[in-house]
């Protein structure tokens, strides 16, 4: 270790005590895209945060936020890493204010702890990203992160209050407040929200909230052919479903018994319902006979806790694929609504061509199709994959869209921009980087453009 | 900086015609709905989004601020060209470029009226969510640049929930594209760093807007209350109760009393207070809802619930809403709008607050706000013509601002900083939060260009903290 090392990691240990620095092996544990950190740490306050990052920032060591690892394959590999700060201690419930439906908790909360603090004022955060009790809140605000329920109740830009951010300079600021209606000085929480901790550290989040609402159910259909007609229908209809899922006929086989289907194949759609009693049990009429006319070759409803355990699966579809063993490769691409489905079809085919195993699904009212994908011994060669991947954001970027890499073994992520190409207005990305991080400790590398 | 040659610049980028400098134009453009007055040293007429980049480029050359302008109808000064410049009017960019229902997206140019835009997509069954009272002449762009909100924020958000793409002129005259028609575009979100910027980063020529479709049914109530306090007690056990209503909207007697006497709405004009609710979605539960919300307001002390049968009877109730600043306008010279925010159970506080500050300062002060989501809009009237007045007015608009950031809210819901607010900033942000701010100015202007002397404080813009 070099001596500057050794000095800040006594540094480190003065702040956050021995046992919570670690190096050598146990700070492996801490690596984003092979890289290991020399040094990981693992703060105890928002307090500590502050002295662990104005420590590094005085000894120029480049950092790396860490959250709960779910989504730490998004972007590019880091181009240094020598202290990974690791929130996992920060998970305290602030505030959770019932009253007013919000709540503020600590960055390394996990959602589903969260959720179980203000299920308990039956209430709930409308923020559905995958493996929620992993994914931390401050992670889930870095990356962005985002689920199914973005239909209706929007993303993380629409469900924030406030942050606290731990800058690079260690100073820490307020953004936002707990009122829905605040425009006293810019909009900072959309500044750092989907900035990859590439401009502080969020240590603090506060959200919105909804009453829980009194009943749920899941509605799922097999179409033999890509449903894309019934999509449009539902999404100038009245209706006004939490989600609609389409799934690939392997993500619609893995779900297979948790949405009380029986395997026939084909594409699946699945509608998550939440309101009164009288407009849910109305959808699920509606959804039934919709599915029905439209040729459905079979349709499945789930009620109650039932249907709670069905959108759980769906969720997080892409943990119950099986297969065989292999680096995972995981892709989201948005494009305009209406193109979903249509680009659903080219990543499954892609993928047919490839003889990838793997699924994609998407959030078809939303724009977004996510494909996961593992690369085990039988796989194409990198150059052919990073090939197919290239085709495919061409395709996204011609309809004003982009394919994001969430997560890809090296040799394709080495060759492959995570982002894609920046647009005209990263002068200004850039500019912003530069006025908050001048020294680039924060990630470095791992954002669009080598932000 | 010669005028003379940067207006003889202006005038070939957008013709003679369209560039104004004459006295009396000057003076037209001076002001806005706030009460300030500055000239700028030109305005100029613009049609496209090359003629705002030849426009904003040619400022950028002579190092003169330039502020663009739409309906004038913030409250906070946004539009008052402080530091003289070109103000850039924006509103003959007034077209629907693009309504494309598949992908639930809208290409709208900045200066088109909001309740303008909201007539062209009703008749195909879609809307626009955001809708300030002032719709009528308050622009897109200006509702982007002021991340407006308006009755329907507490279930559906403001401005920046509901645009996602922006046409950037940026202050150098670069043309640039954030965010479109597909979601989540890598990099940072300036669109949404964009959205409540107060013509301070630029200028957006191009609008990518979500549409809903309308809703099935809607339910609108009156509830009438002898009592201030039931009333905002009502609210509270309404959001208790697990419902969303779109909009819960409150009045106090001076504004009901103003209201009749301009519209005639039928709103009675011996009560306290009124509350205006309404609730949307699907048809099938919403006269539940009605029924549930009815039986609320009786129990929290309303003496009487009316349900608006028709069409008619629920624009009459939202035409007295929507009129509500135009009315309080006849009864009194001028008003200073406040805009404070609280948590929504601290009403009650907030509005003896109000009501003890105007005793304290001898002003009448009605009240007309956004109950839901605890917008505060004290209008405090006076003569502006008495200077002695208009002092109490300032002082007793801070004092309520002060309130309600103590009280957990913030110092404007949607009205802006502009030149009002630039001193209160110092209550809800410390020195760390306003560098931050100023950062992201300069990272978009860092010549200090865009609608200069605007939301920060004086000593801590750009070219100071630089």
């Amino acid at each position: 270790m070099p001596p500057e090392l050794e000095e800040l990691t006594r540094r480190l240990t003065e702040i956050a005590g021995g046992a919570d620095v670690l190096s050598g092996p146990p700070a492996a544990e801490y690596a984003v895209d092979g890289m290991v950190p020399r040094v990981a740490v693992r703060p105890g306050s928002q307090a500590e945060v502050e002295a662990v990052v104005a420590a590094c920032a005085a000894n120029g060591a480049a950092m790396l936020p860490w959250g709960g690892g779910t989504a730490v394959g998004l972007g590019n590999p880091p181009a240094r890493a020598d202290v990974a700060v690791s929130l996992e201690r920060l998970t305290r419930v602030v505030e959770f204010d019932a009253a007013n439906l919000n709540i503020t908790v600590e960055g390394g909360l996990a959602l589903s702890a969260l959720q179980a603090t203000v299920a308990g004022g039956r209430e709930f955060l409308p923020l559905d990203p995958p493996r929620a009790d992993r994914a931390t809140v401050g992670g889930i605000i870095a990356t962005n992160a985002s689920g199914p329920g973005r239909l209706l109740y929007g993303t993380a830009r629409d469900l924030v209050l406030g942050l606290r951010v731990v800058l690079p300079s260690g100073e820490r600021i307020r953004c936002g407040g707990k009122v829905i209606k605040n425009v006293s000085g810019y909009d900072m929480n959309k500044v750092f929200i989907g900035s990859l901790g590439t401009l502080g550290i969020v240590t603090e989040v506060t959200f919105r909230l909804l009453p829980l609402p009194p009943m749920r159910a899941v509605v799922a259909g097999v179409f033999g052919e890509l449903p894309e007609a019934v999509i449009a229908r539902i999404l100038e209809s009245f209706w006004l479903p939490e989600a609609l899922e389409l799934l690939d006929p392997r993500a619609l086989k893995a779900l297979t018994p948790a949405l009380g289907l029986d395997g026939l194949p084909g594409y699946g759609l699945a509608v998550s319902l939440a309101g009164s009693q009288e407009t849910v049990e109305r959808q699920v009429r509606d959804f039934a006979a919709c599915f029905a006319e439209a040729g459905a070759l079979r349709t499945a409803t789930a009620q109650a806790e039932a249907s709670v355990a069905a959108w759980q699966a769906v969720r997080d579809v892409f943990d119950r694929l099986g297969g065989p063993r292999g680096e995972p490769l995981v892709c989201k691409i948005a494009v305009p609504i209406s193109k979903t489905a249509a680009f659903l079809a080219s990543v499954e085919a892609l993928a047919r061509r490839l003889s990838l195993p793997g699924a994609a699904v998407a959030h078809a009212g939303s724009g977004v199709v996510r494909a996961a994908y593992t690369l085990g011994s039988g796989a194409p060669l990198p150059e052919v994959v990073r090939d197919g991947l290239d085709a495919l954001r061409r395709e996204a970027e011609a309809i004003e869209g982009s394919l994001v890499v969430e997560t890809a073994p090296l040799p394709i992520k080495r060759h492959f921009d995570a982002w894609g190409k920046p647009g005209e207005a990263f002068v200004v990305m850039r500019r912003l980087k530069a006025e908050f991080d001048p020294r680039g400790l924060m990630n470095p590398g791992r954002f669009l453009g080598g932000i | 900086m010669t005028v003379r040659a940067l207006v003889s610049e202006l005038q070939q980028i957008v013709g003679k015609g369209n560039v104004r400098h004459s006295a009396v134009d000057l003076q037209l453009y001076s002001y806005d709905a706030y009460l300030e007055e500055r000239k700028p040293d030109a305005m100029v007429f613009v049609h496209s989004t090359e003629e705002v980049a030849g426009v904003v480029r040619a400022c950028n050359k002579h190092g003169a601020p330039f502020v663009p302008r739409g309906g004038g109808t913030n409250l906070s000064g946004g539009t008052i060209p402080v530091k003289r410049g070109v103000v850039i009017e924006m509103i003959r960019m007034n077209r629907i470029l693009e309504v494309d229902r598949v992908n639930l997206r809208a290409r709208v140019q900045p200066g088109m009226f909001n309740l303008e835009f909201g007539n062209a997509l009703a008749p195909l069954g879609y809307q626009y969510l955001p809708d300030p009272a002032s719709q009528k002449a308050a622009t897109l762009g200006g509702n982007v640049a002021e991340n407006s909100g308006g009755p329907h924020c507490f279930k559906y958000g403001v401005t920046t929930n509901h645009v996602l793409g922006l046409t950037l002129v940026l202050p150098d005259g670069q043309v640039a594209h954030t965010g479109g028609k597909a979601p989540d575009a890598p990099g940072y979100d300036l669109t949404g760093a964009f959205v409540g910027s107060e013509g301070t980063l630029g200028i957006c020529t191009e609008i990518v807007a979500r549409i809903v479709r309308l809703p099935e049914g809607v339910k609108t109530l009156l509830a009438i209350y002898d009592s201030l306090e039931e009333a905002s007690e009502t609210v509270s056990a309404i959001v208790a109760a697990g419902m969303v209503p779109a909009t819960l909207e409150m009045m106090d007697q001076l504004v009901i009393k103003a209201v009749e006497e301009s519209i005639h709405c039928g709103f009675p004009l011996d009560c306290a207070t009124v509350l205006i609710i309404e609730v949307d979605g699907l048809k099938d539960d919403l006269d539940l809802q009605a029924q549930a919300i009815t039986e609320l307001c009786r129990a929290h002390g309303a003496r009487e619930v009316r349900l608006a049968k028709n069409d008619a009877e629920r624009a009459a109730l939202w035409a007295g809403r929507r009129g509500a600043f135009g009315a309080v306008a006849r009864i009194t010279p001028s008003y200073l709008v406040c805009d404070g925010t609280v948590p929504r159970t601290a009403l009650p506080q907030a509005l003896r607050k109000v009501a003890e500050v105007g005793k304290k300062y001898n002003l009448q002060i009605p009240n007309v706000f956004h109950a839901g989501d605890g917008n505060l809009h004290p209008l405090i009237l006076f003569d502006w013509r008495d200077a002695e007045q208009k002092e109490r007015v300032m002082k007793a608009g801070m004092e309520i601002l002060r309130t309600c950031v103590e009280l957990g809210g913030t110092i404007s819901g949607e009205h802006g900083v502009g030149i009002e607010k630039v001193d209160a900033m110092h209550l809800v942000h410390g020195p760390a939060e306003i560098r931050a701010q100023v950062a992201v100015k300069r990272a978009f202007d860092p010549k200090d260009l865009a609608n200069p002397g605007k939301m920060f404080p004086a000593g801590e813009e750009v070219r100071h903290a630089a």
